[in-house]
């Protein structure tokens, strides 16, 4: 068990691309930690340069206090779950989870012994003597995963592990990973591009955009205070909807309707007091925009109805709020909206709004979230 | 019900066709085959007679009796294995690095080991000549086994390369992270996992020295000479030794139909190998 240190860390590729710009942050001592963003944005190679598969072209990597940026990857004692699996395909899967123990030139008899323990752990004892090419997508999985855990290593480091299995099978996985982890209690990197794995594995979760980290936090604390509109529009699904407003004093402008913005956020963050004509950006999660007919609101807009999406547990409802819309720079937001100037809210199954009508929507305003319109950062 | 038989009907094209190939390919070897035992005598009877009036082996008695064929056979044996495992020992790794380590020099290298397979073997015959002479290696086995290795190895080299084409970077990645240096997950990992493709490449290494002519005859005389050398001398300017000339191309033939007989499980293998599938 130890802690990865990164410290301004830079990665240009041979080809002169700059892949990763002054990463710097630690993880800590059994913490599973989780790197998220959209495809390109760096993930898997600062995890490789973690496991040493990628060269550090600048800053420094601490493992367990020893700085590793010239260690091969077989002395830094770390294992590594592959999105492929990268089985090994002429042996078992006994042969497969003993490797790292073969290697390490353990005693035969440890070896037989640990393997199956893993073996048991994992379910896999019925599956010992088979090839890789005769299990199940989830069986490799599997195969993988003690391939990794079976040489109680420092650290795991996973790149997208769940990816190539089907969505059932992948919730399930993710529980299994995490309640495995927290049981070993190795310190562990994730990667991933699914939101959703991120918030629900991770002790914390690194946000990171075009090779630069947004953020690293808690996934309740990126939920509830994202640094910015990257950050805030990433996390959480739908995408929080974000467009340009005014604020005056206590009341914000949006579009053609007005609102009072309560008491409690300016406590939040103080420096939106005094505001006279400010240009800013709100955000509003769907989550907080409910139908006014139903929990009323101080806060309340009315909006035309373009489109209801009832998912039996909650009706996804977009808006034609008509405001500015901004774009967050989230790849995977348009997608989520569809009408890219629409804003979702999750209303309640009971509500009988349909599309073309004009909602009466509340707006939780005490969850507003505020940005600097030039910088994009969050007004504190 | 209608779809199952339109593929019947199909399937019986297909196999009708493959049939005819089949035959196409196998007629002429079936004939030397029928010509090699006949009795010497009837091997040049007009017209000829494909299937033969009496079978005998006297044919093979003579060319197995004359000390010129089984001589030359041991060289063409020596030479042809030899050949491929130095091919082999050269190209596995050589296409390995160029594949996995993909950089503009690499590619540069497999487009050249390209341009040595289009120029015609003359022309790189004589210079071979001089070379070997010089360094008294003419009418060798190391001499023959160094010109049949440079033959074989750009081969060696591309069909490696394909195979390699087929293996995920991370089997090597997932083998250094338990644990393996470089050149351990190569031999530990890697190798293993291709043995199909290196049985492919080691039979068509081992069959372009077994069958190579020309290098064979420039390179060689009385001390070395190859099975083919002596097969084609039966058609001399003393007269044409048909039978023993049928006999000793059928017993010509047979390494190669026992290598691949041998190596068959490898080979099916190693032809359908697309990627490795872990
Ligand atoms: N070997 C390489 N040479 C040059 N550029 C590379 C190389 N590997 C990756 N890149 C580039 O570096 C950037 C980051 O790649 P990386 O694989 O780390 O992204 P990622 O966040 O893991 O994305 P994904 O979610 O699609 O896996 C990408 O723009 C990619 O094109
Ligand atoms: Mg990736």
């Amino acid at each position: 068990m130890s802690a990865i240190e990164l410290h301004t860390i830079n990665k240009v590729y041979g080809n002169s691309f700059h892949a990763l710009h002054d990463l710097s942050f630690d993880i800590r001592d059994g913490e599973f930690m989780v790197f998220v963003g959209p495809s390109g944005c760096g993930k898997s190679t600062a995890l490789r340069m973690i496991a040493g598969l990628e060269s550090i072209t600048s800053g420094e990597l601490r493992i367990g206090g020893r700085l590793v940026n010239d260690v091969d990857p077989k002395d830094r004692d770390i294992a590594m779950v592959f999105q492929s699996y990268a089985l090994y395909p002429h042996k078992s899967v006994r042969e497969n989870i003993a490797f790292p123990l073969h290697m390490a030139g353990l005693p035969k008899a440890e070896i037989a012994s640990r393997v199956d323990e893993v073996a048991r752990t994992l379910e896999l004892t019925t599956l010992l003597d088979r090839r890789p090419a005769l299990l199940s997508g989830g069986q490799r999985q599997r195969v993988a995963m003690g391939r990794a855990i079976v040489r109680k290593p420092a650290a795991f480091l996973m790149d997208e592990p769940l990816s190539n299995l089907d969505a059932k099978l992948r919730v399930q996985m993710r529980a299994e990973i995490a309640s495995l982890q927290r049981k070993l209690n190795v310190t562990t990197v994730y990667v991933t591009h699914d939101q959703v794995e991120a918030m629900t594995m991770g002790d914390r979760v690194a946000v990171m955009k075009g090779g630069v980290l947004q953020q690293v936090d808690t996934p309740q604390n990126l939920y509830k205070r994202p640094d910015n509109v990257f950050v805030a529009a990433f996390i959480g699904s739908p995408s929080m909807n974000l467009y340009e407003a005014v604020l005056n004093g206590r009341t914000l402008t949006l579009g053609s309707n007005n609102f009072e913005v309560p008491e409690r956020v300016f406590e939040y963050r103080p420096s939106l007091n005094g505001a006279s004509h400010r240009q800013v950006i709100v955000g509003i999660r769907p989550e907080h925009m409910n139908d006014a007919a139903i929990r009323p609101s101080s806060a309340e807009i009315s909006a035309p109805v373009t489109l209801v999406e009832a998912l039996g547990s909650e009706s996804m409802v977009h808006l034609n709020i008509g405001a500015p819309w901004v774009d967050a720079g989230d790849p995977d937001a348009v997608a989520d909206i569809g009408d890219e100037r629409a804003a979702v809210a999750r209303f309640s199954p009971k509500s009988t709004v349909r599309a073309g009508d004009i909602a009466r929507v509340a707006v939780d305003a005490e969850e507003l979230h505020f940005f600097e319109p030039v910088t994009r950062t969050s007004i504190w | 019900m209608r779809r199952a038989r339109r593929f019947n009907i199909n399937g019986m094209l297909v196999n009708a066709a493959a049939l005819v190939l089949v035959l196409s390919y196998a007629l002429p070897y079936v004939y030397l085959l029928m010509t090699s035992i006949k009795p010497a005598a009837d091997v040049q009877q007009i017209p000829p007679s494909f299937l033969p009036a009496v079978v005998s082996l006297e044919n093979f008695r003579e060319v197995l009796q004359s000390s010129a064929l089984p001589k030359a056979f041991a060289s063409s044996l020596t030479v042809a294995v030899l050949t491929t495992v130095l091919s082999l020992a050269v190209a596995v790794p050589a296409a390995y690095v160029a594949t996995q380590y993909r950089r503009r020099i690499t590619t540069l290298f497999l487009l050249f080991a390209l341009v040595t397979r289009m120029v015609p073997s003359v022309s790189l015959g004589v210079p071979l000549f001089q070379l070997l002479k010089a360094l008294g290696l003419l009418d060798t086995i190391p001499g023959l086994v160094l010109a049949h290795t440079s033959a074989a190895v750009p081969l060696a080299l591309l069909l490696m390369s394909a195979f390699f084409e087929g293996v995920p970077k991370e089997l090597e990645e997932a083998a250094r992270m338990d644990g393996c240096t470089r050149f351990q997950a190569f031999r530990k990992i890697i190798l293993p996992v291709m043995t199909g493709g290196i049985a492919v490449t080691a039979l068509f290494t081992f069959i372009t020295s077994w069958n190579e002519f020309l290098y064979a005859l420039l390179l060689t005389s009385e001390a070395t000479k190859t099975a083919p050398i002596v097969i084609a001398e039966y058609n001399s300017v003393y007269g044409l030794a048909w039978g023993a000339m049928t006999a000793a191309a059928v017993l010509y033939s047979l390494p190669v139909i026992f290598v691949t007989l041998a190596l068959q499980k490898q080979i099916v293998g190693g032809l359908t190998f697309g990627a490795v599938k872990g």
